[in-house]
């Protein structure tokens, strides 16, 4: 992959240019009241923000957002067409993280024809925004608290999935070339970049394993008593230990809706103006309604059978379905959790108690 | 792209009441729906919203399908206030049908509870058309009561086709009702131990015997129980598996079982698929 070295004016130039021709995203520093929060997208007008921060860690808002939208019109009947009426404008997003990209692996996965389902299952809505996004990932220079994409098979920068990935270094930053899309963004803009130096890689090589080890050492309290590899765990644990590791669940859902890897939707048909609309939604399986069949059944009515299949799902069942542990230990469930509910003491729990047991 | 999400309109042709909260309706798509028998249909009553159902027709009929449906909530409910001329929407067919080449020179016995007889009936039908194939359809039907019994006038044409018998239970004894009472399971009783079995005297053999099953999910959860003890293949029971379902094409999860969707992997899913779990249904 083609490496180059770019200094932050240069940098802002770069994204600058993309934004003359693109809807593009940086992640900005925001303080609410004395407070600083989560660095999240903001929007490129006329100037690259002045907030704009490449160092941290994931951003509050996981990039699913940009081609799956919260709530979307995706049919008018009853005389509608036969494609899809999709608007994509091409989307420059700067900023996922290499948890990110694992979790558009997902989308991939479930919405875009794989080895899994054929063409005719493509989702349009899904893969026209997908194409035309432009993915400019980062790598995380220092970790979130609740950070652990180590112990679930990844790490702090990006491997694979992006356009273009962005290393910050003392005194600039290296662009690494991922895609045709990525030689896209660059094309033409040779004279805002120059070699990478040894020294330059060296420095971005040291930082990636500092922030490794961070991550390691703050995750080893919930991970070291779990045997198991993280693709190997089977969490159908007790259901007291379920019972016990949901009890401060309130069933709000934001844990599914932050996460970059739920991926569920409910269809929900409403009027307008004498023909009818059919919308997507986000759905989420904390919630009581999620299985409920007609006539009044559920396949999950208590909360811990539903936080059960929520860790389950991203552990078990999609390893087993799509050959992907979907659980990219971004740490946003934990993060916005009011419960205070912390699905590494949640699994550590159901895990030890299982085996005490056993 | 072709949207995945878009309603095919459809003029309902017919409607027949089955029971005061059964009704078949028959639909003529604007566009052909084709289905084998077992796959279903998101059918959209308008403005209102999509269920899954199972065309209860014969899937060799092409220009037309029939549902039963019964009426439970919002969309069942919505839809007992159309009539005959007015417009739906259908998309599909989704999912597997019954894999009926797997049926031939076999034994076939079918369970259906309520309106599970609904789904069965578009089976039912296929396999009449080339009975021959088939040593023989045995069909066991529950109902609550008398008056819930679906099919009434077709179940005695379907008792006078080759090869094929009838037998009928409802929940509880009633004045008007003469034959068995008791769970559709006490039509089981007289499968012999497959196991045992005297092969020339005796109608169902293990090795030569499918089971199809549809109702609710506490009496697919025993008629299972009873046709492993009765020694059936896990991998020749079938049986309906419901679950929440909105999209119907393995993308928005709520029909999740496990690693399956069922609405992909299933509806219809073998005891065998499903016996790593421990309540299914
Ligand atoms: C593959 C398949 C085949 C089927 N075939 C048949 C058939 O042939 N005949 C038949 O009669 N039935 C059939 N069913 C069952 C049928 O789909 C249901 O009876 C139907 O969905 C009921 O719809 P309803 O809107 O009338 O019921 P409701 O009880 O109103 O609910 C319908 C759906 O909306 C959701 N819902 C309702 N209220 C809420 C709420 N407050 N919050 C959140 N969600 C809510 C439920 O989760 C439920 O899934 C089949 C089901 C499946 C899965
Ligand atoms: S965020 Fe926390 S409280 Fe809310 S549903 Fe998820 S686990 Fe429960
Ligand atoms: S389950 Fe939590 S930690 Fe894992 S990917 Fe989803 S939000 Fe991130
Ligand atoms: S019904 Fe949507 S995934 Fe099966």
């Amino acid at each position: 992959m083609r490496e180059v070295f770019i200094g932050r004016e240069n940098l802002l130039k770069l994204i600058g240019r993309w934004a003359k021709d693109h809807r593009v995203y940086v992640p900005a520093k925001f303080d609410i009241m004395n407070h600083e929060e989560t660095p999240d997208y903001e929007q490129v007008g006329d100037e690259v923000p002045e907030n704009m921060t490449l160092e941290g860690a994931a951003l509050a808002t996981n990039p699913k957002s940009f081609i799956f939208y919260p709530r979307e019109v995706v049919a008018k009947y009853p005389s509608g067409e036969s494609d899809a009426d999709v608007e994509a404008p091409e989307t420059v997003i700067v900023g996922p993280r290499s948890c990110d990209l694992r979790g558009l692996r997902k989308f991939d996965k479930v919405y875009w024809s794989t080895e899994h389902f054929t063409e005719e299952y493509d989702d349009p809505f899904i893969v026209e925004k997908r194409k035309n996004l432009f993915i400019v990932s980062v790598d995380c220079s220092f970790a979130k608290e609740t950070c652990f994409c180590t112990k679930v098979g990844g790490q702090p920068w990006p491997t694979e999935g992006f356009d273009l990935n962005v290393s910050p270094i003392d005194g600039g930053y290296i662009l690494t070339v991922g895609s045709e899309k990525g030689e896209k963004l660059m094309s033409g803009n040779d004279d805002l970049v120059t070699d990478a130096l040894p020294e330059h890689l060296e420095a971005r090589d040291k930082r990636r394993r500092s922030v490794t080890e961070a991550i390691d050492r703050q995750n080893a309290e919930f991970f070291d008593e779990i045997e198991s590899s993280y693709d190997k765990l089977d969490l159908e644990g007790t259901k007291e230990a379920w019972a016990y590791a949901t009890q401060n669940c309130v069933a709000c859902s934001a844990c599914n809706r932050c996460c970059p890897t739920c991926t569920c939707f409910l269809l929900v048909d409403q009027q307008s103006d004498g023909a009818y609309e059919r919308t997507r939604n986000w759905d989420t399986c904390l919630s009581i309604g999620y299985a409920r069949t007609g006539g009044g059944g559920n396949a999950r009515p208590e909360l811990p059978q539903r936080l059960e299949h929520r860790l389950r799902c991203k552990f078990e069942y999609t390893r087993d379905r799509y050959g992907l542990v979907t659980c990219t230990g971004c740490g946003r469930c934990i993060d916005v959790c009011m419960g205070r509910i912390d699905m590494r003491e949640a699994m550590r729990h159901v895990l030890t108690t299982e085996k005490a047991e056993a | 792209m072709k949207n995945l999400y878009r309603p095919i309109e459809s003029v309902i042709e017919d409607i027949k009441k089955e029971t005061p909260n059964i009704t078949t309706y028959r639909f003529r798509p604007k566009e052909p729906v084709t289905f084998e028998a077992g796959q279903f249909v998101e059918l959209t009553v308008p403005g209102v919203g999509e269920a899954p159902f199972t065309p209860s027709s014969n899937p060799n009929v092409k220009d037309t399908l029939e549902i039963t449906i019964m009426r439970v909530g919002m969309v069942t409910e919505a839809l007992e206030q159309m009539k005959v001329g007015d417009t739906v929407g259908i998309r599909g067919p989704y999912g597997n049908g019954y894999n009926m080449k797997d049926f031939e020179g076999k034994e076939i016995l079918i369970v259906g509870g309520g309106v599970g007889l609904a789904p069965l009936r578009s089976l039912i039908l296929a396999l009449f058309d080339d009975i021959d194939k088939y040593k023989k359809v045995s069909i066991r039907y529950g109902a609550r009561t008398p008056d819930d019994i679906v099919y009434r006038d077709l179940l005695p044409v379907w008792e006078k086709k080759k090869n094929t018998e009838v037998l009928l239970t409802i929940d509880e004894p009633h004045p008007e009702w003469s034959g068995k009472v008791g769970v559709v399971t006490v039509l089981l009783d007289d499968l012999p131990l497959l196991t045992t079995v005297d092969v020339d005297k005796l109608p169902f053999t293990a090795e030569n015997a499918v089971a199809c099953a549809c109702g609710p999910p506490i009496m697919l959860k025993f008629v299972n129980m009873v046709l492993l003890e009765k020694g059936f293949d896990p991998s020749n029971i079938y049986l309906s598996m419901e679950r929440n379902m909105s999209c119907g094409l393995g993308k928005c999860g709520h029909c999740m079982l496990g690693e399956y969707f069922v609405c992909m992997d299933g509806p219809v899913m073998t005891a065998k698929q499903i016996e790593k779990f421990e309540d299914p249904f």
